[in-house]
């Protein structure tokens, strides 16, 4: 009965937000990976909405990125947990915001988060990314891990599927990554402090202050300072800029 | 106590400092799936799973930490082992630990068993068991290694305020020893002065600093085993050495269920914050009618008070003491003897001060996490004692 429930569900939201993302026809981009989606998806949401203002472009609240998540961030809605009487409210108040709502962001910027395989078709057949990001292949377990080859499959799947129109920046520092590359009909943007990357971080420094580095893209360089540590912060900086120079 | 007290029918504990409610259900469930998903029966990475640190760091970057998810947070199997895989990691044998007077009880078992030995910093009671700085400095030696603190402070109820922490960071700079700040109960803060402030938040420091925190008492989880440290990369390298060797990993079903009390647990968070600040409310309004016994100063956040015995009242329970409980008396002061009278005579259990080093003497700690029933039946056997022995 549960699972019958949670593939209503699943089957209802999808088809809601196929509607909704048909209408309103958003500039979409889509952020994969094991990790940094969610700092990547921060950055991205403040540099482009010093460029745009607030309204006009939306994340995904959370990490809603799943099968269920994607829909409910998309329709800008709450999860209702395991709640029968809150999802039979959401499902309604999602069908009076996919046909009534005359509001509607013209950016998205979506998490997907894959676990398994089909997981990024499943995705992919609500959502047709213009531009989309993948930010590393790693696992989270010492044994041999198999399941990264899939994981590594589905990005395939997402690398093939962007149009020639559209963007795919890949980090350049993951080996897994940097082959996909050939997979791609569209333009192809590498990132990352390895040689060869076109959107490059050098002299990478840590201090108390945070990190610094300087960046070069486009032949075009800039000192850059964030106040935070991790090399995560440092490519979700210079992906959010290159996205913020591609729109 | 707690083993004492379960050897004792009909008792009602105030001792130990476990939270009265079952694991939030959003956790369990996602504990569940984690299992049926076939995630959990190997070893996760040593630190912890990626998407869990991650997780960690947003929630630590929302506080003002900033923290590097990949290479400066570990999970831990508890906050204990996030300490004593610490002390190991950065005690030489004989190395001089600090620690508040009084705090909790495990600390100088771990500090031992990391060859090193603990050096009692007595707090003021009377400015509400604040820290006294120059007494602190009065401590330092050339073997000190570093301070180990709770804050809020476990069993006072103290919060450490920023200018106090302030002056204790100028002196581990100063005097070069690091800092290990167990901020277990940071969530349960009920009246405060000004926001909570954490030295994880001082970037000056966060080369000698160590962040602990434990999902046990916010969330209700410490059957789970899992807390996290967070610090600068290059302690962080030492300490996963050790926390490696100690453990491998933390249990990883229990990772997952961290991850999901940090992501959707907030709402039960609020709901036990609540709970306790009424608890608190209560253990205080039960222990004013106790003025002849106790004197106490009201918590401002975890869930324990620690009220000082009357003299007269510990002269008359604890100094005459029948044969069966001589014992207890070698072991420790009044108040080991007060806290035996009332776990055998009132059937109440309560930890006796002198546990949590020498200021604790003349005291008892009681723990609010209990429900408020037990409270109330606790004291209603306590009054009954007291008032038999007419005090």
């Amino acid at each position: 009965m549960k699972s019958f429930l949670k593939k209503f569900i699943q089957y209802y939201l999808k088809v809601l937000t196929k509607f909704v993302l048909w209408r309103h026809k958003p500039f979409i981009i889509a952020i994969a990976g094991s990790t940094g989606k969610t700092t990547v998806k921060e950055y991205i949401l403040k540099f482009l909405r010093e460029k745009y203002g607030e309204d006009e472009v939306r994340g995904n609240p959370r990490s809603y990125n799943t099968e269920i998540g994607l829909p409910l961030a998309i329709l800008y809605l709450e999860s209702g947990e395991s709640s029968f009487w809150k999802w039979w409210k959401i499902l309604i108040q999602a069908k009076i915001k996919a046909i009534f709502s005359g509001k509607f962001p013209s950016k998205l910027v979506l998490e997907l988060g894959v676990e398994k395989k089909g997981d990024m078709e499943y995705l992919l057949e609500m959502v047709k990314p213009n531009i989309a990001i993948i930010t590393n292949i790693e696992a989270s377990f010492t044994y041999p891990n198999s399941s990264l080859d899939i994981i590594s499959d589905e990005m395939k799947t997402l690398v093939e599927r962007i149009s020639e129109k559209g963007t795919v920046l890949l980090n350049n520092d993951d080996a897994r990554l940097r082959d996909l590359a050939e997979f791609s009909k569209a333009k192809v943007i590498t990132y990352g402090l390895e040689e060869g990357s076109s959107a490059k971080a050098e002299n990478l420094e840590t201090d108390i202050e945070g990190q610094s580095f300087k960046f070069t893209f486009n032949d075009q360089q800039e000192d850059v300072k964030i106040k935070k540590y991790g090399r995560h912060f440092v490519y979700a900086w210079i992906i959010a800029k290159v996205v913020k120079s591609i729109l | 106590m707690e083993l004492r007290a379960s050897r004792i029918p009909g008792v009602v504990s105030l001792a130990q400092g476990v939270p009265s409610f079952d694991t939030p259900d959003p956790i369990k469930r996602r504990a569940i799936e984690a299992i049926e998903q076939g995630k959990v029966a190997k070893y996760s990475l040593a630190p912890g799973i990626l998407e869990l640190r991650e997780v960690i760091a947003q929630k630590l970057e929302e506080e003002n930490k900033f923290f590097d998810f990949e290479e400066e947070i570990i999970v831990t199997a508890g906050s204990i082992e996030a300490i004593t895989a610490t002390l190991l990691a950065l005690l030489a044998p004989g190395d001089e630990v600090l620690i508040p007077d009084p705090t909790y009880t495990s600390y100088q078992p771990a500090i031992k068993v990391a060859g090193g030995i603990p050096v009692f910093v007595p707090l003021e009671e009377e400015n509400h068991w604040a820290f006294d700085i120059a007494e602190l400095e009065k401590r330092i030696t050339p073997k000190t290694k570093a301070l180990l603190f709770c804050n809020p402070n476990n069993p006072t109820g103290t919060i450490f305020t920023r200018n106090y922490l302030h002056a204790v960071a100028q002196l581990a700079i100063k005097h070069d020893f690091y800092i290990l700040s167990d901020e277990v109960y940071k969530d349960f803060i009920f009246d405060a002065n000004e926001k909570f402030y954490s030295l994880a938040e001082l970037r000056g420091i966060r080369d000698r600093l160590i962040y602990i925190f434990s999902f046990s008492k916010a969330y209700a989880m410490t059957g789970w085993r899992i807390a996290y440290l967070a610090t600068h990369q290059k302690l962080a390298k030492k300490i996963l050495a050790v926390h490696d060797a100690l453990v491998t990993c933390a249990p990883v079903v229990s990772q997952y269920a961290a991850l999901a009390a940090l992501e959707m647990a907030e709402e039960e968070l609020a709901k036990y914050h609540a709970i306790y600040k009424k608890r608190r409310d209560l253990i205080c309004r039960r222990l004013d009618k106790l003025k002849n016994i106790f004197e106490y100063q009201k918590p401002d956040s975890a869930y324990f008070v620690f009220p000082r015995i009357n003299k007269e009242v510990l002269k008359k329970i604890a100094l005459d003491p029948p044969a069966s409980n001589r014992e207890a008396i070698r072991a420790g002061g009044g108040s080991w003897q007060f806290a035996i009278e009332l776990l055998e005579k009132a059937k109440v259990a309560t930890v006796p001060g002198a546990a949590f080093g020498p200021s604790g003497e003349d005291h008892i700690r009681m723990c609010f996490g209990r429900s408020e029933e037990d409270i109330d039946l606790a004291f209603d056997k306590m009054e009954m004692f007291f008032d038999n022995l007419k005090l």
